[in-house]
């Protein structure tokens, strides 16, 4: 028997590449610390010198992680977590998104008299949660990095004190996403059980090599920790919370949920994924009776996001049913990943591309919101193309990409997922989420017949758009009609990403 | 030792699986705390029996001395003595629904344990190999300062974020809404 080795000093330094490697990570932490005492000096502004740091260090963050773009996968901390073009690809969607959400807050929390700082930090330390998550190759790390992300995002919900709503999302929220955890970190502890390892890549070579994927104890616990995933990324049957914890959010929260945390969320979910075996072969757990849960998942979550879409009269709740939906096709993508030849990237260039319109989307709104969050029923949209012909035209341009019209990102990336679903054999599957997306165009265009073809309410006046709005609207408009137009920089990036999984 | 584990292994279990009930069904909040307390202790004792008595001791310290003592503070403190789930008033058909879901849940671990046999540990940390290396405690604590700095020092992020989050929503309670935007 050899003896072990518990002491390694060689763990605890970290050479300069890895320092570099690092540096988006301990930018994003280093700005939310600083942002945090600032937050205290008050004859310093806090409202805006908080703002001020937030939004470089988001910038900042974003531009250090495009030299992991091209680089190579390098793993750090014993391997617990790896900087590679995948994590990157996500940082950047992260930390672009943590941006808008920030530039679109200014405006929206002095509306609404909230405080400022705190808010600010906590957008910033989800995204480190976030970034964490898509590095992570290990499960404690992924736990601690997902619950740094929820907390945060517990907490923004929470924002709007006073109001009824909010409350009681945010309560909603915590208790169910409380319980949701403990679902996975039990299953993490089944997995451990079972293989002897939390090391995401050691779990599958004990996987190959000693049969331990026929354990029921493995089965068992890797079923929980996609339960506990399909709770995050909200996947019928879990996706009650969903609806109710994007009407209560802030709005400019709600955008950075639909985009960063589902992101997050399936980016850790295909590492995991990966790990579990699934389209190895290993297990029959995972390789089938898996399969079939999740496509039954996927068929569920498409359908009862659209169909309930269709009833709603609030913007915010048919954004939050469409992101149900939504993330009903992303799971066609995610089944059908290790059998096409796309694999994984077609998912990730549909997370980026919905990630700009739904952003976009979310920035109309929150300009949009009256005091209260107000003002955000179909009716209220009435005539605004007259009154603000931009707004209308932005909403439109992301309401055509999230139907999936040409020639919008929505478009490109739906048909990247479905025609990997289609070479991966999937094809009743895309059958009903072709069928669903038609469903979808329904009310996407109903918004857009209320904002076009509808007369102005009476009493109504045009908000006054502040410039830096304008600019994150415009750009996420550039964005989405770029990536419908010339998609192949994206799908590049993303099967660069994908190449070292 | 293994001679006398079955049996103070089913009497911890049982006091387990008891409070448990109780922390559920009392209607006084602070019975039901203290009966947390009580599945605590019986949980020590189980890890006692499993030679980790680092945990046991772990989990008498910190679970059923601090995390229990702020629990029974928060309680005191917000006053709160009405029941929110009583189990008398809930509609026959939830009953049910309750009670099939527990059972289900019990006939499915139930099913999938049995037809288990007991795992090998895999990795490399087998009970000799760690009793050579200097006992649980000391294998631990190197392990968390070297191999496991990591997810060590993410915790550490997390507590901080977790408290920014906290106070953000506590903070709002002291001022009227409004006014600490303008402050701030």
């Amino acid at each position: 028997m050899e003896n072990l080795v518990t002491i390694r000093p060689e763990l605890l330094g970290l050479a300069t590449v890895e320092l570099e490697a690092l540096s988006p990570h301990f930018a994003v932490l280093g700005g939310a610390v600083l942002a945090l005492v600032l937050s205290v000096v008050r004859w310093l502004q806090p409202k805006w010198s908080v703002f001020l740091v937030s939004v470089a260090t988001a910038l900042l963050g974003a531009t250090l992680s495009f030299p992991g773009l091209s680089g190579a996968a390098l793993a750090v901390f014993n391997g617990m977590m790896v900087v590679d073009p995948y994590s990157s690809f996500f940082n950047l969607i992260f930390l672009l998104s943590a941006l808008i959400t920030l530039l679109i807050s200014f405006r929206y929390l002095d509306s609404e008299k909230l405080q400022h700082p705190e808010y600010y930090v906590l957008v910033l330390f989800s995204a480190l949660g976030m970034m964490l998550m898509a590095s992570a190759r290990e499960l404690v790390v992924l736990f601690i990095a997902l619950e740094t992300m929820s907390l945060s995002v517990y907490s923004l919900v929470s924002f709007r004190r006073a109001d009824r709503r909010a409350n009681e999302a945010a309560m909603k929220y915590f208790i169910l996403g409380g319980a949701a955890s403990a679902i996975m970190l039990y299953g993490v502890a089944l997995v451990y059980g079972a293989t002897g390892t939390t090391h995401i890549q050691a779990i599958l070579e004990r996987l190959a090599s000693r049969g331990a994927g026929e354990s029921v104890l493995f089965s068992v616990g890797a079923w929980l920790i996609v339960a506990g995933f399909l709770f995050k990324v909200a996947s019928v049957p879990f996706h009650m919370w969903m609806p109710d914890v994007y009407e209560g959010a802030p709005v400019p929260i709600t955008g950075f949920m639909t985009t960063g945390l589902k992101a997050a969320a399936f980016a850790a979910f295909v590492r995991v994924f990966l790990s579990l075996g699934y389209g190895k072969g290993l297990s029959e757990a995972v390789e089938t009776n898996l399969h079939h849960i999740l496509w039954v998942c996927a068929v569920m979550t498409m359908v009862v996001g659209n169909v309930i879409a269709l009833t709603q009269t609030n913007l915010k709740r048919i954004l939050a049913y469409s992101s149900i939906a939504h993330t009903g096709y992303l799971m066609v993508g995610l089944i059908a990943a290790p059998r096409g030849t796309e694999g994984y990237s077609s998912l990730l260039v549909y997370l980026a591309a919905y990630a700009a319109m739904n952003l976009g989307a979310f920035i109309v709104l929150t300009l949009l919101a009256g005091k209260g969050d107000a003002g955000l029923n179909l009716h209220d949209l009435s005539g605004i193309s007259k009154k603000n012909p931009v707004l209308a035209f932005s909403m439109a341009v992301f309401l055509f990409s999230m139907a999936g019209v040409p020639p919008t990102a929505g478009f490109v990336a739906k048909y990247l997922l479905f025609y990997s679903a289609v070479q991966a054999g999937e094809v009743p599957l895309v059958i009903i989420a072709v069928l669903c997306s038609a469903i979808s165009v329904y009310y996407y265009l109903r918004v857009l017949v209320y904002m076009y073809m509808r007369d102005p309410i009476a009493g109504a006046t045009s908000a006054r758009v502040p410039v830096w709005s304008v600019m994150a609207l415009a750009s996420m408009v550039i964005v989405t009609l770029q990536v419908g137009l010339l998609p192949s920089p994206l799908v590049e990036m993303a099967r660069k990403a994908v190449a070292g999984l | 030792m293994l001679s006398v584990s079955p049996v103070f292994f089913y009497l911890f279990a049982g006091l387990a699986i008891a409070c448990s009930l109780l922390v559920v069904f009392k209607k006084n909040p602070v019975s039901s705390a203290f009966s947390l307390v009580l599945v605590f202790f019986a949980f020590a004792g189980i890890y006692a029996l499993l030679d980790a008595h680092l945990i046991a001791a772990i989990q008498i310290l910190v679970y059923a001395g601090a995390v229990m003592v702020l629990f029974v503070f928060v309680i005191m403190l917000l006053n709160a003595d009405a029941p929110s789930l009583d189990i008398a008033r809930t509609s026959a058909a939830l009953k049910v629904a309750i009670l099939a879901g527990c059972l289900a849940m019990l006939a499915f671990f139930v099913v999938a344990f049995k037809r288990m046999s007991p795992p090998a540990p895999l990795g490399p940390y087998t009970a000799e190999a760690v009793e050579a290396a200097g006992g649980n405690t000391r294998v631990i604590s190197q392990l968390m300062f070297s191999e496991y700095v990591l997810p060590f020092e993410l915790t550490s992020v997390l507590l901080l974020a977790a408290i920014v989050a906290v106070v953000a929503i506590a903070m709002r309670n002291a001022k009227k809404p409004g006014s600490a935007g303008k402050e701030a």
